[in-house]
């Protein structure tokens, strides 16, 4: 029984499970401390105010340092090893950044200022918005989505109301890969359009004659990553341009994948009219355990007064909030996450044009480097050459061994390596997703290829271990039955459960 | 720059792919795709050099103004611990939490954010966050169109002028009906009819303007009409005020900046979703759970996880997938910190302090329209045009507020702001309010 702050848990990975906050509350211990009231307490009445106090912890501040900071010794992170997590784009986050991103004269800018108190914000905006709009070939950029999801639905709101105010009401539908991201048939039905999914060649990329087939006078637009979704360059994209073109659509870039051909292509030269970009991948913010990101949306000049405002310009050498005249209106309560944003501005001025125009070039090399380890051990999903990333896939190992993806993703954990993505895309069968990025050296590369190759020999000796995976961790693989069946996502939950059952 | 490789390293790297050079690595790309002189930008800075390009911009801010704006980001004090438990690199630069064996720091600290914030407003279920309040807003209204089937909101005027910008975005205004309600002498008109059309009945707690007022008996009659009840929350006053659970809401969303997060010129703050169990499954965005592995360990893992877009796609409850973690885990970190005595005396504090500018803005000849009602926040009113009295506050060192029209001004008093600083704002602004 742990009370009072004596955690039994042991401070470094491993031993008894942390108990939660409130099972070190005790009561009467207290973290925090306000100055006395200096103003003349006076009886205050109104029918909303409560005479019970809160239910909330009580700890003492050390014991609450304690805790999170034995919660974070029991969590993986960028800063800890190698997170070759495909799609996600775990690349080094500069500790520079957080200086600047701490510092109070941003951090604690109150958003409803006047344009003229917060001139250094507006600059922020404006001048990432000219690094964004070179770097992927388009003319203006809005900050506001806060994510990547958040920048596809506006994008989408944005072909939407273009049709509109074009009097196109009747096309409705967006195609999507079969290859896509989950967000991408999410993000087009948010916004009120059918999707309709294209087909994926058996080289890996979109299917030309199937995509002529389903492009009509209905089609809205198209969206696509490229690099695909299997890590590979579409070659035909200008011919696809052409095609949805032709039908009156509109091509939509979703940059999950950008950080394989900064500086060396753009998506803005390859015909697509709107892209979304996730800060917290290409340009390096913290992912911060699953955000916040930025997923600021930049598109051709004809898009301009469609975009989400209010956006930053300069003029007569004062910058001031612009609000384009059609635009789909705010898709965040403020400006978007700035912070973020400026985060993502440091790191482009640090790499600068030399930096930037080598990004996608290095990010290409050691994916390609990796992919030829890997494959030695594991085949491949696509016989082409792999851009940022690559797709593995143990479908012969599942048959033959009843190896699994999952099960190579688990036993990765035991050796210091997160997992790659796995069982995606979703039209490779037991896939495995490698992103390495090009801030990992030569010897981690190696080193991740060779620990892979122990596991499979180790697998394929002995097959019956293979749910023991991981071994080595604090836990082992959670019963994702009981959370889901019973909803144990409140403390108490679970105890109630073993109660009644 | 953070590029690790040596020429030794590249020249290794090549002979295993059998290249000459980082360009060998695009023959398959059209030349006509290829950028043949690079991107059109500056050179690179040190950080040195940073330090100084940035520093510029910074200075460009009036972020020194003693703060009285609110309307959602209130500048509360957050403590240094906080900042820095929140800014550990174990935290800081993971990832979603997709592998739960080496992902337990975060997916504890982020079941205990849930029920902290059930706890607080009394809910049964939090999700682990949203990007904002403003968004919030739009996706518990997406929760109740799905749950009643029903094509009309009610929707409190009392709201935050740039959530109603974000709800009418995100709604489908040519699906669903947005039926704004105006606010009686700043509050929700207690004899509102509701009816058996309506999907959503919503509403700010305290409104905009700053009043307050009980909503039970409003829930209870919106409910019997089969009304989803959402209550948007200042989150950083529930020490004080009845919780939107005690008023029986089905659902509660909150701006969540002042628990946990610094001002940030609006963002990353968090949005806070919560409600009870039997919406569950309609819940946008990622929930953690708590399970068991075979050893009978306690161990933290993503639940319901068919509501998500990865799994469900065009079906899913939602879009959202990078959602505001880092932030949510600054709330829960900061509740803990708080406890009930802080969280108390920190809503305790600002109404006492925004109650003695009040009187004292009276005293000296001002009108405050909604006195009665409101809380922390008001409307001031002025006797020249408000955006200039802004202004001149700037030059006199304070942020006034936030402009409401071009009489009025709205007013937010926190627990940090000091009696001094109240009685030389009153000072000021008799002086540069002479209309």
């Amino acid at each position: 029984m742990v009370s009072g702050g004596n955690a039994s848990s042991l401070p470094l990975v491993g031993g008894k499970p942390e108990p939660t906050i409130k099972e070190l509350s005790s009561p009467g211990r207290r973290a925090s401390k306000f100055p006395k009231l200096d103003v003349p307490e006076v009886k205050i009445n109104h029918e909303s105010l409560k005479k019970e106090k809160a239910r909330l912890p009580e700890v003492s501040e050390h014991d609450l340092v304690m805790h999170y900071s034995r919660l974070a010794h029991r969590n993986f992170a960028v800063d800890l090893g190698f997170y070759p997590l495909g799609s996600c784009t775990m690349k080094y986050n500069p500790r520079f950044a957080d200086s600047i991103a701490s510092d109070s004269r941003f951090a604690n800018m109150h958003p409803s200022m006047p344009e003229e108190f917060t001139q250094g914000c507006l600059k922020v905006y404006y001048e990432i918005g000219n690094y964004l709009c070179e770097i992927t070939g388009m003319d203006d950029a809005s900050f506001q989505p806060p994510a990547g999801a958040s920048g596809e639905l506006t994008g989408l709101l944005i072909i939407k109301k273009y049709l509109e105010v074009n009097n196109m009401n009747h096309k409705t539908e967006i195609i999507v890969p079969d290859s896509a991201h989950g967000t991408n048939p999410a993000s087009a039905r948010m916004a009120g359009f059918t999707v309709v999914e294209v087909e994926t060649d058996s080289r890996g990329m979109v299917n030309i004659e199937k995509l002529k087939e389903i492009v009509n006078d209905n089609t809205a637009g198209l969206m696509l990553t490229n690099p695909n979704t299997g890590g590979l360059f579409e070659e035909e994209i200008l011919t696809i341009s052409q095609i949805i073109h032709n039908a009156g659509g509109l091509l939509y870039y979703d940059g999950a994948n950008l950080n394989a051909i900064v500086g060396a292509s753009r998506p803005g030269d390859m015909g697509f009219d709107i892209v979304h970009s996730n800060l917290h991948k290409t340009f390096a913010t913290p992912h911060g355990g699953g955000g916040p990101g930025s997923g600021p949306v930049a598109v051709k000049s004809f898009l301009r007064e469609f975009l989400p405002g209010p956006i930053a310009e300069n003029k007569d050498r004062k910058y001031n909030w612009y609000h384009p005249e059609n635009s789909i209106g705010r898709m965040h309560g403020y400006h978007g996450n700035f912070l973020v944003t400026l985060r993502a501005l440091v790191y482009m001025k640090l790499l600068g044009k030399e930096g930037l125009d080598k990004l996608g070039a290095y990010a290409v090399l050691n994916a390609r480097y990796l992919s030829s380890k890997v494959s030695q051990i594991i085949p491949l999903a696509y016989d082409e050459p792999c851009m940022h990333e690559f797709v593995a896939s143990v479908r012969d190992l599942k048959k033959s061994h009843k190896i699994k993806a999952y099960d190579v993703g688990k036993a990765l954990l035991d050796k210091g390596f997160h997992s790659p993505t796995i069982y995606f895309p979703l039209i490779v069968e037991e896939a495995l997703m490698f992103e390495p990025t090009e801030t990992q050296s030569k010897e981690t590369l190696d080193d991740l290829a060779e620990n892979l190759k122990l596991i499979v020999d180790d697998l394929q000796k002995d097959d019956t271990v293979l749910e023991d995976y991981p071994k080595n961790l604090p836990v082992g693989r959670p019963n994702e039955l009981i959370p889901a069946k019973y909803l144990t996502v409140n403390w108490g939950d679970f105890e109630l459960l073993e109660i009644t059952e | 720059m953070f590029v690790p490789h040596s020429e030794l390293d590249l020249k290794k790297m090549f002979d295993e792919l059998k290249i000459n050079s980082l360009d060998d690595l695009f023959t398959h790309i059209p030349d006509a795709l290829l950028l043949e002189n690079g991107l059109d930008l500056p050179e690179s800075l040190s950080e040195l050099e940073s330090i100084d390009y940035f520093d510029d911009i910074a200075a460009r801010n009036k972020s020194e103004l003693v703060c009285f704006a609110g309307g959602g980001h209130y500048d509360v004090y957050l403590p240094q611990t906080v900042k820095s438990l929140t800014m550990r690199p174990e935290f800081m630069t993971s990832y979603t939490p997709y592998q739960a064996e080496i992902s337990q720091g975060i997916l504890q600290v982020l079941f205990e954010f849930q029920s902290l914030v059930c706890d607080l407003t009394d809910m049964e279920l939090a999700n682990a966050s949203l990007y904002d309040g403003a968004t919030s807003i739009a996706e518990a209204i997406s929760v109740a169109i799905n749950k009643t089937k029903r094509d009309k909101v009610v929707i409190s005027s009392g709201l935050n002028p740039n959530s109603k910008e974000v709800i009418n975005t995100l709604i489908d205004r040519n699906k669903f009906n947005l039926d704004y309600v105006d606010l009686d002498n700043f509050l929700f008109p207690t004899n509102f009819e509701f009816d058996e059309s309506q999907a959503a009945f919503v509403v700010s707690y305290p409104h905009y303007e700053g009043s307050c007022q009980d909503l039970t008996a409003l829930v209870e009659r919106a409910k019997e009409k089969g009304l989803v009840t959402i209550c948007y929350v200042d989150p950083s006053m529930l020490g004080v005020l009845t919780t939107p659970g005690q008023m029986g809401f089905d659902i509660m969303i909150a701006e969540g900046q002042s628990l946990g997060s610094p001002l940030s010129f609006g963002g990353p703050t968090v949005g806070w979703f919560a409600t009870k169990k039997e919406f569950a499954r309609l819940v946008p965005g990622r929930l953690i759970g708590e399970s068991r592995d075979k050893d009978g360990n306690k161990s933290y893992v993503m639940t319901l996880r068919a509501r998500e877009q990865d799994i469900r796609r065009e079906k899913a409850s939602s879009n959202i997938c990078t959602n505001q973690t880092l932030n949510a885990i600054g709330s829960a970190i900061h509740l803990s910190w708080l406890g009930p005595e802080g969280i108390f005396e920190m809503g305790y504090h600002a109404i006492q302090k925004a109650n003695y500018m009040r009187k004292q803005l009276i005293k000296n000849g001002y009108v405050i329209p909604n006195d009665d009602s409101s809380l922390r926040e008001f409307l001031l009113e002025v006797k020249s045009d408000a955006a200039e009295v802004i202004q001149k506050m700037g030059d006199k060192g304070f942020l006034a507020g936030i402009l409401y029209d071009d009489k009025h001004i709205l007013v937010a008093v926190t627990e940090k702001r000091k009696k001094i600083e109240i009685d030389n704002y009153i000072e000021s602004l008799m002086e540069v309010d002479n209309g």
